[in-house]
């Protein structure tokens, strides 16, 4: 059966389309070119002119793993059992929640209720993969994925301190990606985790590790070289280290070089972007931290942007979350070191706009957004849940395409944070190119999803279709129609049907060789065989609801 | 890539999950832990579903399950005794019958639930125990009562990374009835053992977080334990490269025995301002960390505790505990379970489903939270899973209601 979608207004910025009026047809799941005038069209929805983007995906969200279910068994405060019959605007669960920690079918209803179709995990811990998958697993509408954690675990910390050539290192890296089930690879304060496990506090950039005498930056150096080689598409993911830290700006900045201009991903680089001036001793390094992704093309970043309220910090960095939890709001807190693979984090956070820090923090996060030049190098991220639950994100959708609206927010604030920031002076308003760029192409660009995030044909037809007003939160809170794998889901902001997406995932051809040394070091230190920390494609589908989708990249 | 199947199993008898039972040892039934050889001597064929303790076909089995359902105005999903995947059946179930759910660990599992909702808790895993641990604390427990290898697999082990295995300091401090055989060293190192009766644990724990803690302290004795004993108790954990204090809640089954374990975890807490400690909870399992962490994901919040008396019908499975039954005068009980469970009195459905690792596929938690380990059929049998039959009552349902 062939869908048509007439008059659709298009924004497509893989194609340079902003505003092109023209139709489009789905057939199976994709979107085709014009069919002959013989071949029947079974279904017609005439959108006169409506906004149609494709479906939105968030590179970097918390939503499944060992972390986001102690947050959800952390904070029964938030949490309440309700019955389905209970009368309900949406289908939902039997526990329907708008909060930071929503369980797996609220976390696709809601993500798809706002015309996301795609949400990438991306803190997977290799040892508790297997958990990240069945949870993603069990969440609806979505297609998923991860980025497994590597840099921290003591199967690679060897390695390079026994001096392992590159090529090791990639048929590691390249194995871990094939036995995790990932798309990507990301290191959490390179080096750091493990040297909590040591008793260390602060792990610095160029600062040897106690036990293996290597640094972050050699940690930096041959992941990049190997995620680069091995020929996937996403960059390193990099969560830098010293995460919160006043004065950690030229940690980032520092931490910019150590790929020898290989491309780089830093993530939440608004939690990365702190200086020291002022009397108390924090301040925005937004404009330093922007002028360096402006000039360093090698680097990509997302915000990781604050917004106020109750959340809850879910990160794989236990070495600083564990200061953190000395601010813990409630004051309760999860630390773990785990399977010398790396650890976990969990701290509530209440960030409030009469804090002095909460106050900046929201500042700078909007100073990134509005002094990066490119939105094909800077994503719309909260960290979900860190900065904020990613329901937030047609609130912060509208703080970037609305100066007035923004600067009405800033005006409420901590009035010795307001000193503090040069907010009011950026007139930046984004477009809805610009936000269509940020939140779609450049995600599927960057990940390597090669038939998503754009509107050609071929392309999956994961589709949003929006009614362009001047409140933009409410126009992306709700939008009239979403598509995904060509099937109507959302109608009005609702779900009419319940769909399950698929796991997306990178296996780059390597030397399973490699995998004879693994073997020998998990019969020597682990606690569990090496066959069973790999996860098969027919685990993935087991339960009969999802199903991986492989991306030939490179 | 694909994974090769070769012939190692994973155990689900305790919550330590160990993946290297062969299929030889099970063909030969050797196993080095009674819990295990209990498990794998099981005998799952042969069974067919009852109604009233009538034979009866799977069909009518499932039409009688479904029909005491619908009568029910408050049904209660509880045992949960399986896996993952049983999991998801169970909360599917619950979902659509509108029953409340528990699991026949909830108790136990609670008083570990309400440090973690509370203060939350500083915890590692085993490998982290295996490759780091110099001193290991034993509190109200001595773990092989509950899991058999903990210290074959976790403790006396061949090699550590960065510790020396048959040097560490193995600690028992109170308990009932402890078994401290397995905590001499391979060179014949006898452990320490500080000895108290289990329900003297409130107050000689608190002591222990006080010294830890440096705060004052004017007795010399805690329920009969010399302060001086716990002062250098204390001493050793600070002193220690990464101490490891284990508890499992089954074994503190007094009132407000969160209390005690909050004590422990907040101990840890304590040591980590300066030197590295973590909690480690041992014990677990007919899946409970499973059904715990599943429940949790799929609806927001944790598993609860059985309230078997504001119910009118019981969905009760017990795939890794043949012999459990609800509480006598809970009626009517429908058993969706071991094959080989015993009965004092006929339910009213009995509908025998493949255990997972015995007679199915699965996957289960292991009992530190953070692994996952899939489970294989040891000896494959034809059984419906759980997945299936509440599949198949969920359809009966919505056939009738349609």
């Amino acid at each position: 059966m062939i869908t048509l979608l007439k008059n659709a207004k298009v924004i497509d910025p893989a194609h340079n389309k902003d505003g092109v009026v023209q139709d489009i047809y789905i057939r199976d799941g994709r979107i085709i070119a014009k069919p002959a005038d013989s071949e029947k069209i079974g279904q017609v929805h005439d959108l006169n002119g409506k906004i149609v983007m494709a479906g939105a995906i968030d590179m970097h969200s918390h939503i499944g793993g060992g972390k986001v279910n102690i947050a959800r068994m952390l904070l029964p405060e938030y949490q309440a059992m309700r019955r389905l019959d209970e009368p309900e605007a949406h289908i939902c669960g039997a526990n329907c929640s708008h909060h930071a920690t929503p369980n797996t079918t609220d976390t696709g209803m809601r993500y798809i209720e706002m015309g996301y179709t795609a949400a990438f995990e991306p803190a997977i811990l290799a040892v508790n993969a297997r958990q990240a998958h069945m949870e993603m697993g069990d969440t609806p509408m979505i297609d998923k994925g991860g980025y497994a954690m590597l840099g921290n675990d003591d199967y690679f910390l060897r390695l390079l301190s026994q001096n392992a050539d590159q090529k090791t290192i990639n048929d590691y890296v390249a194995w871990t990606l094939h036995a995790t089930q990932t798309i990507g690879i990301k290191v959490v304060n390179p080096g750091g985790i493990s040297a909590f496990k040591f008793n260390e506090r602060r792990q610095d950039l160029d600062q040897q590790h106690s036990h293996y005498h290597i640094t972050p930056r050699r940690i930096l150096q041959a992941l990049s070289r190997a995620v680069n080689e091995i020929g996937i598409a996403k960059p390193l993911h990099v969560h830098c280290n010293n995460l919160g830290v006043a004065g950690n700006f030229q940690t980032t900045l520092d931490t910019m070089g150590a790929s020898d201009g290989l491309p780089m991903h830093l993530t939440h680089i608004q939690f990365h972007s702190y200086g020291t001036e002022g009397d108390k001793k924090f301040s925005s390094a937004a404009a330093n931290i922007a002028e360096a992704i402006n000039s360093n093309k090698h680097i990509t970043a997302d915000v990781g942007q604050i917004l106020f309220g109750q959340t809850v910090t879910a990160s794989g960095d236990n070495m600083m979350q564990h200061l953190n939890a000395k601010v813990a709001n409630p004051k309760k807190s999860v630390i773990m070191d785990i399977e010398c693979d790396a650890g976990c984090g969990v701290v509530p956070f209440k960030y409030r706009d009469q804090n002095y820090v909460n106050a900046l923090q929201w500042a700078i996060g909007l100073e990134v957004f509005l002094s990066v030049d490119d939105p094909w190098r800077v994503f719309l991220t909260t960290d979900h849940p860190n900065g904020a639950p990613f329901t937030s994100y047609p609130h912060l959708i509208r703080l970037l395409m609305d100066k007035t609206f923004r600067n009405d927010a800033f005006d409420k604030l901590n009035l010795n944070a307001q000193a503090m920031s040069n907010l009011k002076s950026l007139d930046r308003e984004y477009s809805l190119y610009e936000i269509a760029t940020m939140t779609r192409s450049a995600p599927a660009k960057l990940i390597g999803l090669q038939d998503r995030g754009h509107l050609g044909v071929g392309a999956a037809a994961d589709i949003t279709v929006y009614t362009d007003q001047p409140d933009k939160e409410a126009m992306f809170a709700k939008p009239d129609l979403v598509f995904k794998d060509g099937e109507l889901v959302v109608k009005d902001g609702k779900v009419i049907k319940v769909v399950w997406g698929a796991t997306h995932t990178a296996k780059p051809t390597f030397d399973l060789g490699v995998e004879k040394d693994i073997k020998h070091y998990f019969d020597r230190y682990h606690t569990m065989q090496m066959q069973n920390f790999k996860i098969s494609n027919d685990q993935i589908a087991e339960d009969g609801r999802n199903h991986v989708i492989n991306h030939v990249q490179g | 890539m694909t994974n090769q199947q070769d012939s190692m199993h994973a155990c689900p008898a305790c919550g330590l999950l160990c993946d290297d039972i062969s299929g030889d040892a099970i063909a030969r039934q050797q196993f080095s832990c009674g819990k295990a050889a209990k498990f794998y001597a099981r005998v799952t064929t042969g069974v067919s579903p009852q109604v009233a303790g009538q034979p009866a076909s799977l069909a009518e089995a499932v039409k009688a399950a479904a029909a005491a359902l619908k009568q029910a105005s408050a049904p209660l999903v509880a045992g949960s005794s399986t896996d993952v995947h049983g999991a998801r059946a169970l909360v599917s179930l619950a979902q659509q019958t509108g029953a409340a759910m528990t699991h026949i660990n909830a108790s136990s599992t609670l008083r570990n639930m309400k440090v973690l909702q509370h203060r939350g808790w500083q915890t590692t895993t085993l490998t982290e125990v295996r490759n780091r641990a110099d001193v290991i604390l034993m509190i109200g427990t001595d773990v092989v009562s509950h899991n058999t290898r903990f210290f074959d697999r976790v403790v006396w082990v061949d090699e550590a990374m960065f510790t020396e295995p048959a040097a560490r300091k193995i600690i028992y401090l109170g308990g009932d009835k402890l078994s401290t055989k397995p905590g001499v060293s391979p060179d014949g190192r006898a452990p320490e053992v500080i000895a108290c009766a289990s329900e003297h644990l409130p107050e000689v724990v608190a002591m222990l977080r006080a010294l830890v803690m440096d705060k004052p302290v004017t007795a010399t004795t805690v329920a009969g334990v010399a302060v001086s004993t716990l002062k250098s108790l204390a001493e050793t954990l600070k002193a220690a490269k990464y101490a490891t204090l284990v508890w499992v809640s089954k074994d503190l089954h007094y009132d407000h025995a969160e209390l005690t374990i909050e004590n422990i975890t907040e101990t840890v807490v304590a040591l980590n301002q300066k030197s590295r400690a973590m909690g480690l909870s041992m014990g677990g399992s007919d899946g409970d960390t499973s059904v715990n962490y599943a429940h949790t994901w799929l609806n927001g919040v944790i598993i609860d505790a059985p309230e078997w008396e504001s119910h009118d019908a019981v969905v009760w499975v017990n795939s890794y505990s043949p012999q459990a039954m609800p509480p006598a005068g809970t009626a009517p009980v429908i058993v969706l379970g071991a094959p080989d469970s015993t009965f004092a009195a006929a339910p009213a459905v009995f509908i025998p489903v493949a255990t997972p690792g015995l007679d199915c596929n699965g996957q289960q938690f292991r009992v530190d939270g953070s692994v996952t380990l899939p489970l294989t059929a040891a000896k494959p049998t034809d059984l419906p899973t759980l997945t299936q039959v509440v599949a198949m009552i969920e359809a009966q349902l919505k056939g009738d209601l349609a």
